[in-house]
């Protein structure tokens, strides 16, 4: 497998008609477009035992030192072995990609996104009872951006404009149903501390506090009730004179660092209302929780909830720009951080409008703060760009890089399956035609399980935005001046045209008729 | 030339006829030899620049040497020489980058409705020099700029071209005023445009409501002029401006942005015979080169698009529409709308435009010198060379690489840092 220089994509353009047809394909349901254009067929897919082997020029493993010469054997969508190419031994059965001109890169991980749903915000306040795994849209363009990108792991939360959110989700970019997607289900919430559209810091902060404080007291008058029955059976019992029948531990003691309702080892979970039941889970610690803060006067308040709701140990902060003036408050709280894509803080004076610019991500690098950056996904604004903005602003090139891979797998609790490439570890890796913070680099594969599910050199839109389509006129100039004038002369000396076959016609430059066209306007 | 000023009312005028006055330079003119060649030893050198990489935009890259700025112009350019003893040392230093389309144009955004054909408008006349997007232009490292009239009208006006720092008036800003005219194609000369009859009339009930229309003012534009010169009693106010344009005194930078506009943009030149017209916003150029080719017409792209869509009529910007110009040697320059953002100033277009194939002295070209000499200004500002005014970017690596950062930037002479 040879990585094709850029001019031969171009000469490789596939003709008009088959431009057509794929433009038609995607009539057909989506999915299935998706899949052709993008090759994960289910044929495509490892079975078990299946093993691939990549070879690199060199290997940044984001796990110690990078590997020149490197080889990579993935077996069942496990790495099983990697090293250099002298060391590793690979299955003689096995396939091989790549090849010494590319670079292989650890697919990177988008710590937190509400791309990729049907809609990211929902209009109730509190709804932790719904799911983002209704709301992901497998087919939606922007997983496709993210194979393209190299994108090979997501957190997907829904929308920042929320109470309490629904349940999300960590997926990879592949596959034609959310379950085929799924790599965590049922994967955290997200809570948000700024105010939803309509409400004032005041109001949000009120239904937060009554979503949790009436689930304190719901849960606490139900215990008291069911107090209450007890000592009613206990009491009829007693008048019966017969032996109450007990019903104890059924329920489970109330656990976690927050507050607790005591007795609620009576309560049986199931008698709990399904629609509150994730925020008790919550505060027993055992949901992640996406706090989002929108300013950085949210971040104590966020701080200080986590902390009364027993969420502090399992909570993330997703923070927009201006939120680095808390990062004192956030270093002494120990929580993590997600950053927004972002990533330069203006302020302005409000007297003499000076303007000074905080470049994020070096702040938290330099509080040592666990950080991930996060993209807008484009092609001009993707995790490999923020990374390497980060280089540019001063930060060490192996920090930038860990805050698109081991960072946020690490802030997931995904550190000890993916963002680097060890033995053990899911074969999720781009191989890349350069350096990964190079302007002029492409993700030329991106292999999620050890399956390749993107290929550059079938990638049409890709081909589309670099090249547009064949530029009209292209051709005649360079013919114009050599090759047309010689063809007119064969045209004229063979005598097919005597035979009555249909001589082949010389392309008429458009140019000239058109403007014969406009001169006649006059 | 001259009968502008007398028919013109503006306040304004009379400090621009200074500048009006001087010989105008338009085109690809040499570095003139002026006063700063002279003597370096007389002038205090006020301060020296050393860098591991000059790229100068005016030949060969220089590796490892200084720039020597002595008052407001470049003093010396030399390999080797004492480096960062007492001055500066960075790893790069490229010409403060020369911006066509930067879109900063009005402080009030408004429809101008005394007409269509606006030849004797200035944009200078409703600039705001306090607004703030001029200082982020400059920290990005856009040193120069032409400001030009929206394009809302068919003919909007003169453009200036001006420094983006310094002394907050035009007089102390101005390289050249009244640098060429402005006027507009495709959509947004007729946009919110409508019929006079049937509604209540407003400033929007004027000519033309379709693109029709504005190719027809266009060229009656053109034909109203041709039928004024010599003729007294068919002059118009600003006719002279426009005959300054259909004998190549004075560039025309038209906004053309879908294929079928440049087009007509292309047409209007050849029927005219226009010798000097830059299309402006052109994200379709790339779709018909051979008529590109044979118009002879210069090209401004707009900001590259993560999914190619541009702002302008929605016209589709290949990535690698800048390696394609560069390739049918049509002069091109790059373009970021103003853009001070991270991911969209002119610097990073440059990077994208590598990104898309260009090599690293064409990106540099068209972000410095090109778009200098498209504006008549390549004597004094685009590229470092002995003489031409000391606009600077200074790099804490490679330009253009999104791993490197402006650390600095110097504008006549004076050093800008954030």
């Amino acid at each position: 497998m040879k990585f094709l220089p850029n001019r031969t994509h171009a000469t490789t353009l596939l003709p008009a008609r088959t431009m057509t047809l794929l433009r038609n394909w995607t009539l057909v349901p989506g999915a299935i477009a998706a899949s052709v254009l993008f090759g994960n067929l289910p044929s495509a897919s490892a079975a078990v035992g299946d093993s691939i082997v990549i070879e690199a020029g060199r290997i940044i493993t984001q796990a110690g030192e990078d590997i020149v010469d490197g080889v990579i054997v993935i077996t069942d969508g496990r790495i099983t072995a990697i090293g250099a190419a002298a060391d590793v031994e690979k299955p003689w059965d096995a396939p091989v990609m790549g090849g010494p001109e590319f670079t292989v890169f650890p697919g990177f991980i988008e710590a937190h996104t509400n791309n990729g749903m049907d809609r990211p915000n929902e209009n109730l306040d509190v709804t932790p009872f719904l799911n983002v795994r209704d709301s992901i849209d497998p087919v939606n363009f922007f997983f496709e951006d993210c194979k393209r990108w190299g994108i090979t792991t997501l957190n997907v939360q829904q929308g920042n404009n929320t109470v309490v959110a629904g349940n999300g989700r960590v997926v990879k970019p592949v596959g034609v149903t959310v379950e085929e997607m799924t790599i965590r289900p049922d994967f955290g919430f997200k809570i948000s501390i700024s105010p939803k559209s309509g409400k004032s810091r005041a109001t949000q902060r009120q239904t937060l506090n009554r979503a949790f404080g009436d689930l304190r007291s719901d849960l606490e008058s139900q215990v008291e009730s069911a107090k209450l029955d007890e000592e009613l059976a206990a009491r009829e019992a007693l008048g019966q004179g017969r032996e109450r029948e007990a019903e104890e531990g059924e329920g489970r003691a109330m656990t976690g660092s927050g507050w607790k309702v005591e007795g609620l080892e009576r309560i049986k979970r199931s008698e709990i209302d399904e629609k509150v039941l994730p925020l008790l889970e919550m505060v027993e610690g055992r949901h992640r929780t996406f706090l989002y803060c929108g300013a950085p006067m949210d971040v104590q308040t966020a701080i200080d909830f986590a902390t009364e709701n027993g969420l502090l140990a399992k909570a993330t902060l997703v923070l927009d720009a201006s939120c680095w003036k808390a990062a004192d408050a956030i270093k002494a709280s120990g929580l993590s951080v997600v950053l927004d894509s972002n990533m330069v803080h203006i302020e302005v004076d409000p007297i003499t409008e000076e303007e000074t610019e905080t470049f994020v991500p070096s702040v938290f690098a330099e509080k040592g703060i666990p950080f991930a950056l996060s993209s807008a996904n484009s092609s001009t604004n993707s995790l490999w760009f923020q990374a390497a903005l980060c280089v540019g602003y001063g930060m060490e090139r192996t920090e930038a890089l860990a805050a698109v891979t081991t960072a946020p797998a690490n802030i997931l609790g995904l550190g000890d399956t993916v963002g680097s490439l060890e033995v053990g570890k899911a074969g999720n890796l781009l191989l890349l035609s350069g350096d990964p913070l190079d302007m002029t680099s492409w993700v030329e594969f991106t292999i999620i399980d050890g399956v390749k599910i993107y290929d550059r050199s079938k990638d049409v839109r890709n081909r589309h935005l670099l090249y547009g389509v064949e530029p009209r006129g292209t051709l005649a100039i360079e013919s114009t001046a050599s090759e047309t004038p010689s063809k007119i002369e064969v045209d004229g000396e063979v005598t097919e045209e005597a035979k009555g076959e249909p001589v082949e016609e010389v392309a008429e430059e458009p140019i000239e008729e058109v403007v014969e066209e406009t001169t006649k306007k006059d | 030339m001259k009968t502008i000023f007398s028919l013109s009312a503006f306040v304004l005028v009379a400090p621009l006829t200074a500048f009006a006055d001087s010989p105008q330079i338009v085109g690809d003119a040499p570095a003139a030899p002026i006063e700063a060649s002279a003597p370096v030893e007389a002038a205090p050198v006020k301060f020296v620049i050393s860098a591991d990489a000059i790229y100068t935009a005016a030949g060969e890259m220089i590796e490892g040497g200084t720039v020597v700025i002595s008052g407001t112009t470049i003093a010396a350019v030399t390999p080797g020489g004492e480096s960062g003893e007492d001055g500066l040392h960075v790893a790069a230093i490229t010409p403060g980058f020369v911006e066509l389309s930067p879109r900063i144009n009005l402080a009030d955004y408004s429809v101008e409705e005394s007409g269509e054909i606006m030849p004797t408008m200035r944009a200078t006349s409703s600039m705001d020099l306090y607004d703030k997007r001029w200082e982020r232009l400059l920290n990005s490292g856009t040193t120069t700029v032409l400001i030009s009239p929206t394009a809302e009208d068919v003919v909007g006006g003169l453009t200036s071209v001006l420094k983006t720092g310094g002394d907050p008036t035009v007089e102390a800003r101005v390289v050249l005023a009244d640098a060429t005219l402005a006027g507009s194609f495709g959509s947004h000369a007729s946009r919110g445009n409508h019929a006079v009859f049937g509604r209540p009339t407003d400033h929007f009930s004027r000519r033309p409501t379709t693109r029709m229309g504005t190719e027809w003012s266009q060229r009656k534009a053109f034909y109203d002029t041709l039928a004024a010169i010599g003729n007294v009693d068919r002059q118009f106010a600003g006719w002279d401006i426009m005959e300054s344009v259909l004998n190549g005194e004075r560039p025309y930078i038209v906004q053309a942005s879908a294929t079928q506009d440049i087009r007509t943009a292309i047409y209007l030149k050849e029927e005219f015979g226009i010798p000097n017209m830059v299309v402006d916003a052109a994200a379709e150029a790339w779709r018909e080169p051979g008529l590109l080719v044979r118009s002879g017409m210069a090209v401004i792209l707009p900001p590259f698009d993560a999914q190619g869509r541009t702002a302008i009529d929605n016209g589709f910007l290949a990535w690698n529409s800048a390696k394609l110009l560069d390739d049918l040697e049509v002069p091109f320059a790059l373009s970021s709308h103003g853009s001070a953002s991270l991911n969209g100033r002119l610097s990073m277009q440059a990077g994208y435009a590598i990104r898309g194939g260009l090599s690293f002295e064409d990106a540099l070209a068209a972000v410095t010198i090109t778009p200098a000499r498209l504006a008549g200004v390549d004597s004094r500002v685009g590229s470092i060379e002995v003489g031409k005014d000391a606009d600077l970017v200074l790099w804490s690596g490679e330009p253009f690489a999104a791993t490197s950062r402006i650390v600095g930037v110097v504008l006549n002479g004076e050093l800008v840092t954030k």
